[in-house]
C-alpha cells in the first residue's frame, strides 16, 4: 500500500510540474524578471544579481544564516531556471503525497473523478482562497510580516480544505455551517500586510502576475488530479491482472497434478 | 475466483491504510515545507520564483 501510495505520488507529482514549470517559463518567470529590475533600482543597495530583496531592509528572517553577505543563491540563466523546476517537483510531489493521504484518510476510492474533484479542491484550498487576502506578489512588492502572512495562509488553508469537506462531504446543516465558517473566518480576521504597501512595480504588471499565478497553479493542481486518478487505476489494473494470471498459473497447475 | 481476487488486490488492511496516511501525509508536509517555506537563505534563493509563482508568502 505504502509503496503505491509513493509511486502515484511521484507520478502525479512529477506530471504535474512539468506542466506547471512549463507554463512558468513562458508566463510567470519574465515578469519576475521584470519586476526585478524595478527592485534592483529601488533599493540600489541590495546585492547579488539575483534576488535582491533578499537583502532589503524590510527583510527579517531569523534564520541563523541570516545577514550572512554571500548566501548562495543560483546564478541566472539555466541555473536559476533548473531550480524553479526543481523546486516545483519538490512542492508538486508533496502536494501528491498530502492529496493522496487525505483522500484515503477520508475512505474514498481513488479513481479518476475522485482524484480530480480532490485536486480542484486543493487549488481552492491552497491558492484560490489565500490569494484573496494575500493576492501573488512580485518581487519588491509588499513584504514585511512574513511569519505572520504564513501562519495566515496555513490557517486559511487548513480552514478552507476543512470547510470544503464539511460541506461536500458531511452534508449536515451543522456541518455546512461550521464548513462556511472555517472558509470565511480568516477573511474576518484579515490578512496581514504591511503598513504602506507602496511598491515601484507598475500596476499592470502586478495584477498580470496575480491573474497568470493563479492560472499557473490551476493547471498544476489539475495535472495533478489527472495524473494521480489515471496512474492509480493504471496500478490498479496491472495488479489485478497480475494477480488473475498467477491464479490461471495456479489452476493450470492444479489440473497437471 | 475473479472477484475474489479483485477483492484481495483493492482492499488493504485498514494497519497499512494508516501506516501509508501518515507516511505519504508527512512525506508530502516535509517536502511542501523545503520549496514553499524553509528559511535558509540558500534555499529560499533556490526556491525563489516557484515560491513567487505559487504564492508562497516569500519575503
Amino acid at each position: 500500500m505504502i509503496v503505491r501510495v509513493l509511486k502515484a505520488a511521484l507520478v502525479a507529482g512529477f506530471l504535474a510540474a512539468c506542466v506547471a514549470a512549463t507554463l512558468q517559463i513562458f508566463l510567470t518567470s519574465p515578469l519576475i524578471l521584470q519586476a526585478e529590475t524595478y527592485e534592483k533600482a529601488a533599493s540600489p543597495e541590495a546585492h547579488g544579481a539575483g534576488h535582491g530583496s533578499l537583502n532589503s531592509p524590510h527583510e527579517h528572517h531569523a534564520s541563523p544564516d541570516a545577514g550572512a553577505e554571500d548566501a548562495w543563491e543560483p546564478s541566472e540563466g539555466f541555473s536559476r531556471t533548473a531550480f524553479t523546476v526543481l523546486a516545483t517537483l519538490v512542492s508538486g510531489v508533496g502536494y501528491a503525497a498530502i492529496l493522496v493521504a487525505l483522500i484515503i484518510a477520508a475512505g474514498r476510492e481513488i479513481g479518476m473523478q475522485t482524484a480530480v474533484r480532490w485536486a480542484i479542491g486543493g487549488f481552492l484550498a491552497v491558492n484560490l482562497a489565500p490569494a484573496v487576502g494575500l493576492p501573488p506578489e512580485l518581487p519588491g512588492m509588499g513584504g514585511g510580516h512574513l511569519a505572520e502572512r504564513q501562519i495566515w495562509w496555513v490557517c486559511t488553508v487548513l480552514g478552507t480544505g476543512l470547510g470544503l469537506y464539511l460541506i461536500t462531504a458531511v452534508r449536515h446543516h451543522a456541518a455546512v455551517a461550521l464548513g462556511l465558517l472555517a472558509i470565511g473566518l480568516p477573511h474576518v480576521i484579515g490578512a496581514p500586510h504591511a503598513a504602506a504597501a507602496s511598491s515601484d512595480v507598475p500596476a499592470v504588471l502586478a495584477a498580470q502576475f496575480a491573474a497568470r499565478s493563479l492560472a499557473v497553479a490551476f493547471a498544476f493542481w489539475a495535472t495533478l488530479g489527472i495524473g494521480l486518478g489515471w496512474y492509480w487505476t493504471r496500478q490498479q489494473d496491472g495488479t489485478t491482472s497480475e494477480l488473475l494470471s498467477q491464479a490461471a498459473r495456479v489452476t493450470s497447475r492444479r489440473k497437471a497434478v | 475466483m475473479s472477484t475474489l481476487i479483485k477483492q484481495q488486490a483493492y482492499v488493504a488492511t485498514s494497519s497499512q491504510r494508516l501506516v501509508a496516511v501518515f507516511a505519504a501525509a508527512s512525506f508530502g508536509l516535509a517536502l511542501v515545507f523545503i520549496s514553499g517555506f524553509a528559511s535558509p537563505e540558500a534555499l529560499h534563493n533556490a526556491a525563489h520564483d516557484w515560491r513567487h509563482s505559487h504564492n508562497f508568502p516569500c519575503h
